[in-house]
This record gives structure tokens, C-alpha cells and sequence, in this order.
């Protein structure tokens, strides 16, 4: 589970260190889903170029600026600088708490953005609304199909990512500290009753409806995308009645599983990863009984003000050794096979970031129809305003 | 030139300068005020279109589905109404005593540590109550004395603790300033006359500062209905306001018009509600009484 600390292995001080460092923030961070994280950080690019590691198409012309809109603590500083060194485009990187976010602004227009990272339900009804492009291969020429995970690409959202490339994918499953909670959780179902009973008062669903409601959906036997009226009812139910026996529902899900305010958590891959590095006692694991597996694009706006230096960014950031060094920073694992190959063995043999692959099988993508459904919004609604 | 047509023509430029003067006001208004309510106004007739967002229709089914948010309205209002009584009952001695007691420059200090926590951010001393509302906070001194396993966190008293907290300083002021101006006298003679200290505040001093007063409830419960951070924060997401299920249907179903409709509705409450203000306080004013801040 803690896989993360060897501090006497030489080769791996530096990446410790930036463990180490690196601030204690969920991924899905209130303060962005409030927009009083939502800031840009412009970074000049002035640092000293790396040898050989960036090939910008000779000739072309970038421009001086990206804008990218992703999520919190998820990009390795060196490799967008390296970029930047390379191309002499400066990355304007605006963070946001939620999918929902992103899409809030480039649905108004007009944002200036030009690579945002939505998860993977999000991206059907965004190219339906011509909110995204069709990605242009041509302009990204280092581009192997071949070194890529089949299980994470030509999925249902897009069929032979014609509009999106993977950045990271992750799990939504159970954290929870093994010295206050005296059983091993392995599924939904035993998180919930352990949330309603034993646990009351120490437990944390995050506050998104697709993670949360449907991994209570799950518990029940349902699908992780239910929008049948019968089943959402009864899970409104069970959620409305455990409602007051929960600690919170919250998606800042690591400062109190941390401070022990909170023993058992919904919880995203990155959170059990930061919290097991940080306690002992700390454990992720995915549900037996299904859950939720994500992937996080790259996708160029529509709009994008920016588009050839666009392109070249993705074509830099999912590079094998560009796209070790981003997971080896954030943490959650990633797609490209190659990049997988060339991470730190903690990194890569670490339980959490890449579980097993039996684990993932009851996993299921959430889908635009339940990113998209009235109903459920509106369940998710009533649970949240009851008392 | 005739002096009857040089007084018209100054008084023309003195129009025209007067008109030039208002010009930045008015473009603010009608820029950052009236046309985002226009906006809000036009898409809660819409429809939300499938993926998200809006599409342009002329319906009243928002305004038809408002009853379903009658659970954070009603939150609101019973807390935003609860918390300001809390406000008022806790400010009203701070500022009596702060105006008729102190005296000297040590008055001065005691406003100024009224105003000084607002120099720091209201999201970090929000913050702060978390980490001492939290298990490693009070609870565990609590704890220490044989109190036992008590949660703060995310309860309804940790929300009323920060509302009343971070409100507080907005009840105190314009109480405060009105106490302020109130003739000593008018007490010393309500003494002389025989009345005893709770009936001397209850029939002088009380009225007399009835205008800070106002202000102060018009000042905490407007914000408070509007209250968003702290029902997170403090409350964990299990108290709802109306200000959550605004940001919900904005950041999370993306269903702009059901957020626009619900959003006019709050705006016109809250309008007829500072109207309703302004007209009581032009009755006391009416009545002789001074006029207060807003």
C-alpha cells in the first residue's frame, strides 16, 4: 500500500522528494468546484532546454501561448516547461474541481481554451454540441496507436478516439484506515451498511452524483448507470435514509480521512494514493462488486484560439517519457503501455495507481445518458437537500 | 446676453456635466447589474438542452418545477432567519457596550478588533473553524474531560457557529453607529424619570437604534440567504441552502434554465425584501427618527 516510500534507493530521491512536496489536495477539490480555485499560472519559458526530449513539427508556427484547462496537481511542472523551452509556446494552465466546470466554460464560448481534460462521460455530449474537434493526427506525429492500452482506448464515448486522447485514468473506489475500521472492506455493498451501522457518523461519499449514487447503485446490485425509475428510487431511498449517519458528503475527501474525522471514504485513485503514502494504516482498494473506471482526455475546443500549438502539446505530453514523468507527478496511472514500462517500479507495481486487471472487470465507464439524466440529477438533488 | 438665458444655459451644462458624472455609474449598473439579469431573465424561459446547458425556448416549465426546491428554500429561510436573530442577540450587547461603555481612544481599539478579522481571508478562517471544530480540535479536549465521542464538524451548530462568526461584524457596525449618536441625556432623564436599566433599553434606547438595527438584519440575512462556502465547510454538504442548489444546477446537472428561473425568483425575493426595508425605514424616518446606513 506504501509503495511510495524507499528513501534509501538513490535512484528514487528525487521522485520522493516531489511526493513529498507536493500539496495535499484531492482531485477533485472543493475550493476549484467553488471557482475560488480557478487561476491561471502562467509559466515563461525560460527554462533551459532538455536534450532531444520535444519534436515540434519543423517550420511550423505555434504561436507564444496555450491554454489549458485541466485538473489540480495533475501535470509534471518539468515536462510543461520542457515544452515551453522547446517550442516557445507558454502554457496558461487553468485548474478546475469538476468536469461540469470545464464545460460550464467552453459551453458559454469564447474561453480562450484550447486543450481541456474532461472525464470520459462527458465527451459524447460534447461532440454532439461541436464543443470539441475532431483530433487532427496529421499535426501529431509522434503518435503510436500501437503503444497504447486497448483496454482504455476506442471506447463507446469515442470510437477510435476520433476527439480524444487518453491523460490519465483512474478508479472511483473505497478508502478507508485500518486502525479505526477493524474489517477488510471489499465491496459497495459493505461500505454502505458499515457507513449505516458500525461506522455511523464516519463515513464520507464525495459530492458527485455519478461517483457516489452510482456507486450506491452498485451496492444494490443495480448498474453503475442506472436511469431505471425503479432502481434510482430505491437508491434515493437508502441514500436519503443514510444521509444523517454520514460524516459528509464532500468531495474534499482527503483532509478528513486524514485527520480521522473521517474513517471510510468514497474515494478517487489519487486519494488513496496520497493518503497511503502518508499513513500506514491507510488502504484503497476497488470494489469487488463493481464501481466506476475513468479516463481523463485530452480534447482540443472547438474554438481553440491556439490550435497548431495544441496539437503539439498532446503530441509532446503523451510521448512514452513525457507521459512517464506526468504519471510518475500525479500519480494515477496511464494509458500509453510504453510510458507504463518506463515508470519507477513503486510507481508502476503500486497496487493502487495500476490494480489488477481481474480487479477492474466489474468496473464500469459512466456514460453520457447518466452524466445527461434529468432524473438522476434530480435524485442526486433530493438526497442532498433532505434533512 | 440676457441674464435669463445665461442662467439657462448654465444650468444646461451644469445638466451636462452632471450627466457625464453619472455616466460611469449608470454604465455599471446597466453593464455588471441590469444586463446579467436580463440574460438570467431570457434563459429561465428556455429549455435545457439535452447534453447540457441552454436552448432557446419560450416555456414556463422551469418556474414549474421551482416547487422542487422548496426543501433549500425553506432551509434557508428558517436558518438565514434563526442565524440573524443569533447575529442580533449577540451584537446588540457587543455594540452597547462598545458605544455607551468604553470611553476614550480605548473605544477605537475595540471597533478596530471588530473589523480586524475581515483583513484576513473569509475562506481561511473558515478553514480554521474546521481544523478546531474537527476531531483534533475541541472534540478531543472534550474528549480529555469525559465528554465523550461529540461531532462539531458538519453539524447544523458548526453552520450557525461560522454564519454567526462571519457575520457578526456586519450586525455589530451599523448598531453600533447608531448607539453612537444617541443622546446620553435621553438616559440619564429615562433614569431620573424612574425607569430601571431593562426598561430604559427597552423603551429608549431599543427604539432609538431601531434603524442600526434594521440595517444589521438587512445586512446578515441578505448575504446569509445567499450563503454558499460555510453549508460546505462547516456543514459538510449535509445542510443545504438554496445558494448549493443554485451551484448544483449550474456545476453539476448543467441545467442553466432551472438555475436562471430559480436564481430571478431569489433576486425578486430578495428585491421586494430590501424594498420592504427601505419603506419601513422612511416610516421611522417619517416618524422622526434618524435615518441608518443602507
Amino acid at each position: 500500500m506504501t509503495n511510495g516510500r524507499h528513501p534509501d534507493e538513490p535512484r528514487d530521491a528525487d521522485l520522493i522528494t516531489r511526493l513529498a512536496i507536493r500539496r495535499r489536495i484531492s482531485r477533485r477539490h472543493f475550493l476549484a468546484g467553488t471557482g475560488a480555485g480557478l487561476g491561471a499560472l502562467a509559466l515563461a519559458g525560460c527554462a533551459p532546454a532538455p536534450a532531444g526530449s520535444a519534436t515540434p513539427p519543423a517550420g511550423a508556427n505555434l504561436g507564444d501561448t496555450l491554454n489549458l484547462a485541466t485538473w489540480p496537481n495533475y501535470h509534471s511542472q518539468d515536462v510543461l516547461d520542457n515544452f515551453t523551452a522547446d517550442t516557445g509556446v507558454a502554457i496558461n494552465v487553468g485548474v478546475y474541481g469538476s468536469t461540469e466546470e470545464m464545460e460550464a466554460k467552453i459551453r458559454a464560448g469564447s474561453s480562450g481554451i484550447d486543450v481541456v481534460v474532461p472525464s470520459n462521460y462527458a465527451i459524447e455530449g460534447w461532440v454532439a454540441d461541436k464543443l470539441i474537434e475532431p483530433l487532427d493526427y496529421a499535426k501529431m506525429p509522434t503518435f503510436v496507436k500501437a503503444d497504447w492500452n486497448s483496454r482504455f482506448m476506442d471506447q463507446a464515448f469515442d470510437p477510435g478516439n476520433e476527439y480524444s486522447l487518453p491523460k490519465n485514468w483512474g478508479t472511483t473506489g473505497i478508502a478507508y484506515r485500518s486502525s479505526k475500521v477493524t474489517e477488510d472492506i471489499t465491496t459497495w455493498k459493505q461500505f454502505f451498511d458499515l457507513c449505516a451501522n458500525k461506522y455511523a457518523g464516519r463515513g464520507l461519499i464525495v459530492d458527485h452524483q455519478i461517483s457516489s449514487f452510482g456507486s450506491a447503485a452498485v451496492a444494490m446490485g443495480f448498474s453503475l448507470n442506472t436511469i431505471d425509475p425503479k432502481e434510482m428510487a430505491e437508491v434515493e431511498a437508502m441514500l436519503i435514509a443514510l444521509k444523517p449517519k454520514l460524516f459528509a458528503i464532500s468531495s474534499d475527501v482527503q483532509p478528513p480521512l486524514r485527520a480521522l474525522d473521517t474513517w471510510l471514504s468514497v474515494a478517487w485513485t489519487g486519494d488513496g494514493v496520497q493518503v497511503g503514502r502518508d499513513n500506514e494504516d491507510a488502504r484503497y482498494v476497488v470494489a469487488a462488486d463493481g464501481g466506476e473506471l475513468w479516463i481523463d482526455s485530452y480534447t482540443v475546443a472547438a474554438d481553440a484560439p491556439h490550435k497548431d500549438a495544441a496539437y503539439a502539446f498532446i503530441d509532446y505530453i503523451t510521448q512514452p517519457a513525457q507521459a512517464a514523468k506526468e504519471t510518475e507527478f500525479c500519480l494515477f496511472p496511464h494509458a500509453n503501455d510504453k510510458a507504463t514500462a518506463l515508470l519507477a517500479a513503486e510507481v508502476s507495481d503500486n497496487p493502487v495507481i495500476y490494480p489488477s486487471a481481474e480487479s477492474l472487470v466489474k468496473l464500469e465507464y459512466a456514460v453520457n445518458a447518466t452524466y445527461n439524466s434529468a432524473e438522476r440529477a434530480e435524485a442526486w438533488a433530493r438526497i442532498k437537500a433532505s434533512a | 446676453m440676457k441674464a435669463s438665458s445665461r442662467v439657462a444655459d448654465g444650468r444646461s451644462r451644469r445638466h451636462g456635466v452632471a450627466a457625464l458624472l453619472v455616466l460611469p455609474t449608470a454604465l455599471w449598473y446597466v453593464g455588471f447589474l441590469v444586463a446579467p439579469l436580463v440574460v438570467l431573465m431570457v434563459m429561465s424561459f428556455g429549455e435545457r438542452s439535452p447534453n447540457g446547458g441552454y436552448a432557446p425556448a419560450f416555456t414556463l416549465e422551469q418556474y414549474g418545477n421551482l416547487t422542487t426546491r422548496l426543501t433549500p428554500l425553506t432551509n434557508t429561510l428558517g436558518l438565514a432567519a434563526l442565524n440573524t436573530v443569533i447575529c442580533l442577540l449577540v451584537a446588540f450587547p457587543i455594540a452597547y457596550t462598545l458605544a455607551l461603555k468604553v470611553v476614550g481612544s480605548w473605544r477605537l481599539v475595540l471597533v478596530a478588533l471588530v473589523v480586524v478579522p475581515f483583513w484576513t481571508s473569509f475562506l481561511i478562517r473558515t478553514y480554521a473553524w474546521m481544523t478546531l471544530l474537527g476531531a483534533n480540535g475541541v472534540p478531543r479536549i472534550l474528549g480529555w474531560i469525559g465528554l465523550g465521542d461529540i461531532q462539531l464538524l458538519n453539524t447544523p451548530f458548526a453552520v450557525s457557529l461560522g454564519i454567526v462568526y462571519n457575520y457578526l461584524p456586519l450586525m455589530v457596525l451599523p448598531i453600533f453607529v447608531s448607539l453612537e449618536r444617541l443622546d446620553r441625556s435621553l438616559i440619564e432623564a429615562s433614569r431620573d424619570l424612574g425607569a430601571g436599566p431593562v426598561a430604559t433599553i427597552r423603551q429608549v434606547v431599543l427604539p432609538l437604534a431601531a434603524p442600526g438595527i434594521l440595517s444589521g438584519i438587512v445586512l446578515v440575512f441578505i448575504p446569509v440567504m445567499g450563503e454558499y462556502l460555510i453549508p460546505i465547510l462547516l456543514g459538510g454538504g449535509k445542510t443545504y441552502f438554496l445558494g448549493n442548489a443554485l451551484a448544483d444546477l449550474f456545476l453539476q446537472s448543467r441545467n442553466w434554465p432551472f438555475g436562471s428561473a430559480l436564481a430571478s425568483v431569489f433576486v425578486v425575493g430578495m428585491i421586494l425584501l430590501v424594498a420592504g426595508y427601505l419603506a419601513l425605514t422612511r416610516r421611522l424616518v417619517r416618524a422622526g427618527r434618524e435615518t441608518s446606513l443602507l
